[in-house]
């Protein structure tokens, strides 16, 4: 988040100030990038710079806080999310296995590659195995940092529906994550 | 949706295969997972992992994740010269510091220019004058800087845009006015500006970590930022002066595996101001 600034810095790069521009995207991509990495997986990049490019040519006629501005982006690249399985349904998969997305190859499990080399790849492929729903509104919650109401609007669900949705996700990843602990005897 | 979930919130399978049923979390507790209000450390028994996973997946960016700033901001140029932003009427209370920079800018190049020759023709001196041609300058003024600084940057950029969407491989040989350098001296800006507010946040944020890093660290943003800020209001279009050199170091090795057309977002600058699908409307919540 940038906080107090944040008018301020849209406001110019609305009138097409490139430093101010700059710092809203710094702010956003990575987000919006491990969004893409955990709903559609291996396109996120061009996900992601697709979704800018509509960002930018929606900008001016955007209005609103910072909160409305994120919850606007996501709004774009969920689009750009939908289009894309849409077009993937009539593609043969070809997935890759979470085990190979580990920053280091030491481990042989993808959650012990998130807890011992934090590798922020693996923990958003150990996301992206939960079912497409609660995946996509754990991540909007979690890396989108957004709230429940916002995420609703976005993914067209009930509040309360995505409330069960992200909370079903959180507690398998929790099983998930404490068996592989136990079974490696890591777990604290 | 699946099996398991299928069963109920808090039924546990009888027989999952080493699966530990982690005890029935509370709402809350899963609330603050979400919002990322939990520290790993004072997570309960079952959850601490699941904190860590999340704390990771919300890492502070890595490099390579940024590494496609060049061609966001050459898009970014080209667009907003081809659609100049049509804004509706000005918002009055926009009494942005970062305008009221422009403002000033643009106040001081009216005085200039002016003031000679009022001083001359009325004897007034530039300084008694000054009040009431600030409030007018500052409020005619902003808008007057904000768009010519926009245009004087979109001209500036012109050229990378063009070399950026002419094809993907340009994508790493349009260097031109650099998005770190032109990202550097807005969030130097921005730091300066709230300072004395909330650092320590400030700090941690995402977009001040690259701040942090090029100055070479925290205590020296200060330092860092008044050099960028000098140079830059010293020479008028000061975001042309170069990065620092420091800066642009990862050029990684990050091209997207898949094929399919170059990662180029194709020019945007085309013509169609109806071209963006579904994306466009932004929402106008509230």
């Amino acid at each position: 988040m940038i906080g107090p600034l944040f008018p301020e810095l849209l406001a110019a790069a609305q009138h097409g100030d490139e430093e101010s521009f700059a710092v809203l995207w710094r702010d956003l991509q990575p987000a919006v990038l491990r969004y893409f990495q955990v709903v559609t997986g291996e396109a996120a990049e061009d996900l992601a710079a697709d979704s800018w490019v509509s960002v930018i040519r929606g900008l001016g006629r955007f209005r609103g806080d910072e909160r409305a501005f994120r919850a606007w982006v996501f709004t774009v690249a969920r689009h750009r999310a939908v289009d894309w399985r849409r077009q993937a349904a009539r593609r043969p998969t070809s997935s890759v296995p979470v085990e190979q997305l580990a920053d280091r190859p030491a481990s042989d499990d993808p959650v012990a590659a998130v807890l011992e080399a934090q590798s922020t790849r693996a923990a958003l492929a150990l996301l992206a195995e939960l079912p497409p729903d609660q995946a996509e509104v754990v991540a909007l919650r979690v890396l989108g940092g957004l709230e429940v109401a916002e995420v609703a609007r976005i993914v067209g669900k009930r509040p309360n529906a995505v409330r069960v949705l992200a909370h079903r996700g959180l507690r398998r990843l929790a099983r998930r994550v404490e068996a592989a602990g136990l079974a490696r005897g890591v777990t604290r | 949706m699946s099996d398991d979930d299928a069963l109920g919130v808090d039924m546990h399978r009888p027989l999952g295969f080493l699966e530990p049923a982690p005890p029935a979390a509370d709402q809350d507790l899963l609330e603050r997972l979400l919002e990322g209000r939990l520290e790993p450390a004072s997570a309960p028994p079952g959850y601490g992992g699941l904190a860590r996973l999340l704390a990771t997946a919300t890492a502070p960016a890595a490099p390579e994740e940024l590494a496609g700033g060049q061609m966001v901001m050459a898009t970014f140029a080209a667009v907003m010269r081809s659609h100049p932003p049509i804004l509706s009427p000005r918002r009055s209370a926009v009494s942005s510091k970062v305008f009221t920079m422009k403002a000033a800018a643009a106040a001081l190049v009216a005085v200039l220019s002016i003031g000679g020759i009022a001083a001359a023709a009325t004897g007034l001196l530039p300084g008694q004058a000054s009040p009431v041609a600030d409030q007018a300058s500052a409020s005619t003024g902003a808008d007057a800087a904000a768009h010519g600084l926009g245009e004087a940057a979109v001209a500036n950029l012109g050229g990378t845009a063009q070399a950026g969407s002419t094809g993907g491989q340009g994508r790493e040989s349009a260097v031109g006015p650099d998005a770190t350098g032109a990202a550097q001296a807005g969030l130097c800006r921005a730091w300066q500006a709230g300072q004395g507010a909330d650092h320590g946040q400030r700090a941690d944020s995402v977009a001040f970590q690259a701040l942090v890093d090029a100055a070479g660290g925290a205590d020296k943003v200060a330092a860092y930022c008044e050099n960028v800020t000098a140079a830059n209001s010293a020479g008028a279009h000061g975001q042309s002066q170069g990065s620092p050199p420091s800066g642009s170091a990862p050029p990684t090795s990050v091209s997207p595996p898949s094929s399919g057309p170059p990662a180029d977002p194709g020019p945007p600058a085309s013509t169609g101001a109806g071209g963006h699908g579904q994306g466009g409307p932004p929402t106008t919540t509230g």
